[in-house]
């Protein structure tokens, strides 16, 4: 079998970087594994630059048609690669300071980026499934790092159990579909369903427990749990990652297996996805209204987040068109301009929890403790509220214009009726920091050098998006399966 | 024939031994009653023709890792009684109802068509073995679930070294 190694090269560039990071612990001295850091930096800037030299290729396919690299694939390829060089700069000196052991560290998170990087090319349920758990496995163990808490290990282990049992659904699903259509590529499995109507009451009873299996990993209602407590209670860093990368990794999985597989189905599983998707937003938003702890706020935030992003495919067409096509953009933009905001809201909170804390209690009067950090804080909430100019005002509005051409109208209301609740706990925080008399807190926060970086690139692109929203439809409208 | 008797009594054996594996409570039999599964399910193999996942079955679940699992049962204690106060008590019987709502639903979605379908699996060539027609298929058809699987084996050795070794500093 031929294979393009082309195709594969930044997946390849990434193993080979994973392997060094592990030799590279095994030989360093224990002071000085502070040196993994840049050669895992090093690594994933090389995936980076092999990524790069494939946008605007033509698709390539190879591995027997199960890797597929098309403008999706790349695009989000890019997207987890950023999110994961974020994240790198953001764990540096969290790290130190909280003494967690780094070799490990970064190499569950390399093997943790592998895994989204096969996962946008898989267009098969096998390779999906395997990524899907090489993006998962690494994750349980960075969220209990901190052996000696209690909350990391209640984080790891609800983590885990959780994740395993969404998975063995998922596969319980995955072996219907292959048990009735005999195969397990996308498309082939969508041209079987087509010509066999016979076999409709079974892929149904499939796509449910595939979407529930997907529930968890999105962390959509009833299945969002073990959200909060994971991410309080793992390492802040590694909260970020699993919110932004980790959760984008399950999107992709689920638009490409809803889209291309199941998308005859679309009439049954639609109303199932839409009540999801508005269950999912109110929960995420009405709880994170009572939350006292930053990370907690933002895990119900990105809860509901994951409601916005599920929305669009709530309109998806049967007989496909423009309809499937705008709402798989809506989507694809949504996560996007998602990453950069939450990436940036939570280096904002691990650079105040240095010397601040991490309760919204602790917030008061950061405007005049360190008014820069609370600008950038404000730019990030405002933008994941929706407020204009900002990115996240552009992300609503695709998903907005996107549940309209559908002719959803009661969908964009709901949306909206949300987006005006999620304005009150956002805004709750800003107030927290400009009008609140400070207490006893630091006067000037000193935030390290990569933190630094990481709070300036999520700062750039969410005003650049804000401003010049076209980049990011752009971006999507090229980057869909449909 | 006989297949069709075979797969009914093999099959009902691995229902009945999963269900005892959940409700019983002590470990050991637990661990006992997934052999019983586990042995079962080879039997299937065997009868789908696929001699050598059937033997894999057998050595790699049924005997490697169930030995593992009791060994970590006999570490633990088998005497050791669980905690059975329950802080959420009608999440029991909610749980129960709606499974076999579940259960209902997919007995029913099954038996409202007749499905008839083709064996989709592995299809060994006429002049090759069960053997050779796995390799064939797993080091080129499947070649990046494979790859991907032993990325996947590497983060379950380090995971494991972190959570039981490391200390913190």
């Amino acid at each position: 079998m031929q294979i393009d190694y082309a195709a594969v090269a930044p997946e390849l560039v990434l193993t080979g970087a994973l392997c060094i990071v592990l030799v590279v612990d095994l030989v360093l001295p224990d002071n000085r594994k502070g040196l993994i850091m840049p050669v895992s930096l090093l690594g994933v800037a090389g995936t980076l630059l092999a990524l790069l030299a494939l946008a605007g290729d033509p698709t390539r396919t190879t591995l027997g048609g199960m890797f597929v690299v098309d403008s999706f694939a790349v695009t989000l390829k890019i997207l987890f690669c950023v999110a994961a060089l974020l994240t790198l700069a953001m764990s540096y000196d969290y790290l130190r300071k909280e003494g967690i052991h780094q070799g490990e560290f970064y190499f569950l998170l390399l093997c943790s980026l592998l895994g989204m990087l096969t996962i946008a090319s898989s267009r098969d349920l096998l390779p999906i499934f395997v990524s899907l758990e090489l993006v998962s496995v690494p994750a349980f163990v960075l969220a209990g790092l901190q052996k000696i808490d209690v909350k990391s290990n209640e984080a790891a282990l609800k983590f885990f159990l959780f994740s395993i049992l969404s998975t063995a659904v998922m596969l319980f699903g995955m072996s219907l579909i292959y048990g009735i259509t005999g195969t397990t590529n996308l498309a082939e499995i969508a041209v079987r369903l087509a010509a066999t109507p016979v076999l409709r009451s079974i892929a149904v009873l499939s796509v449910f427990f595939v979407v529930v299996g997907f529930g968890f990993k999105i962390s959509a209602f009833p299945f969002q749990w073990w959200v909060p407590d994971t991410y309080e209670g793992s390492p802040v860093p590694v909260a970020a990652f699993l919110s932004v990368a980790s959760k984008t990794a399950g999107f992709v999985g689920l638009l490409q297996i809803m889209f291309i597989a199941f998308h005859g189905l679309a009439d049954v599983w639609r109303p199932f996805i839409a009540a999801v998707a508005i269950l999912t937003m109110t929960f995420g938003n009405l709880v994170a209204l009572t939350q006292r702890h930053i990370v907690r706020l933002l895990a119900y935030s990105s809860i509901g987040q994951a409601g916005y992003i599920l929305l669009p495919l709530a309109v998806v067409n049967v007989n496909g068109g423009s309809v499937n096509h705008e709402a798989f953009a809506a989507s694809i933009a949504y996560l996007l301009i998602y990453a950069f905001m939450e990436m940036g809201a939570f280096s904002v909170a691990v650079a105040y929890g240095r010397e601040g804390g991490y309760f919204i209690d602790d917030y008061a009067g950061l405007g005049y403790r360190a008014p820069g950090l609370a600008v950038v804080m404000t730019v990030f909430l405002f933008s994941l509220a929706g407020i204009p100019p900002l990115a996240g005002w552009a992300a609503k509005l695709f998903i907005f214009r996107a549940v309209i051409d559908g002719h959803e109208y009661w969908l964009a209301v709901a949306m909206a009726v949300n987006t005006v609740i999620a304005l009150f706990y956002y805004a709750k925080v800003v107030r927290r920091m400009f009008f609140e008399p400070a207490g006893d807190g630091p006067l000037g926060v000193k935030v390290p050098l990569l933190l630094q970086a990481t709070i300036a690139v999520s700062t750039v692109m969410v005003l650049l998006v804000g401003i010049l929203p076209d980049l990011a439809a752009h971006l999507a409208r090229m980057s869909t399966l449909v | 024939m006989i297949q069709i008797a075979v797969f009914a009594v093999i099959a009902a054996v691995a229902v009945i031994a999963g269900v005892f594996l959940v409700l019983t409570r002590n470990a050991v039999h637990s661990a006992l009653f997934l052999v019983g599964v586990q042995l079962c399910l080879a039997v299937l193999f065997l009868l789908q023709g696929a001699f050598l996942v059937s033997v894999l079955q057998i050595m790699v679940y049924a005997g490697a890792i169930m030995v593992l699992f009791v060994f970590v049962v006999m570490l633990l204690g088998v005497d050791k009684k669980e905690a059975l106060i329950e802080p959420l008590r009608w999440q029991r019987p909610i749980a129960a109802g709606l499974g076999l709502l579940l259960a209902a639903e997919a007995i029913y979605l099954a038996l409202s068509q007749h499905i008839h379908v083709g064996s989709g699996g592995l299809q060994a060539g006429p002049h090759e073995g069960n053997v050779q027609a796995v390799a064939r298929v797993l080091f080129t058809n499947w070649a990046l679930p494979f790859e991907a699987t032993s990325v996947l084996l590497v983060v379950a050795v380090v995971g494991v070294m972190v959570v039981a070794r490391r200390k913190m500093v």
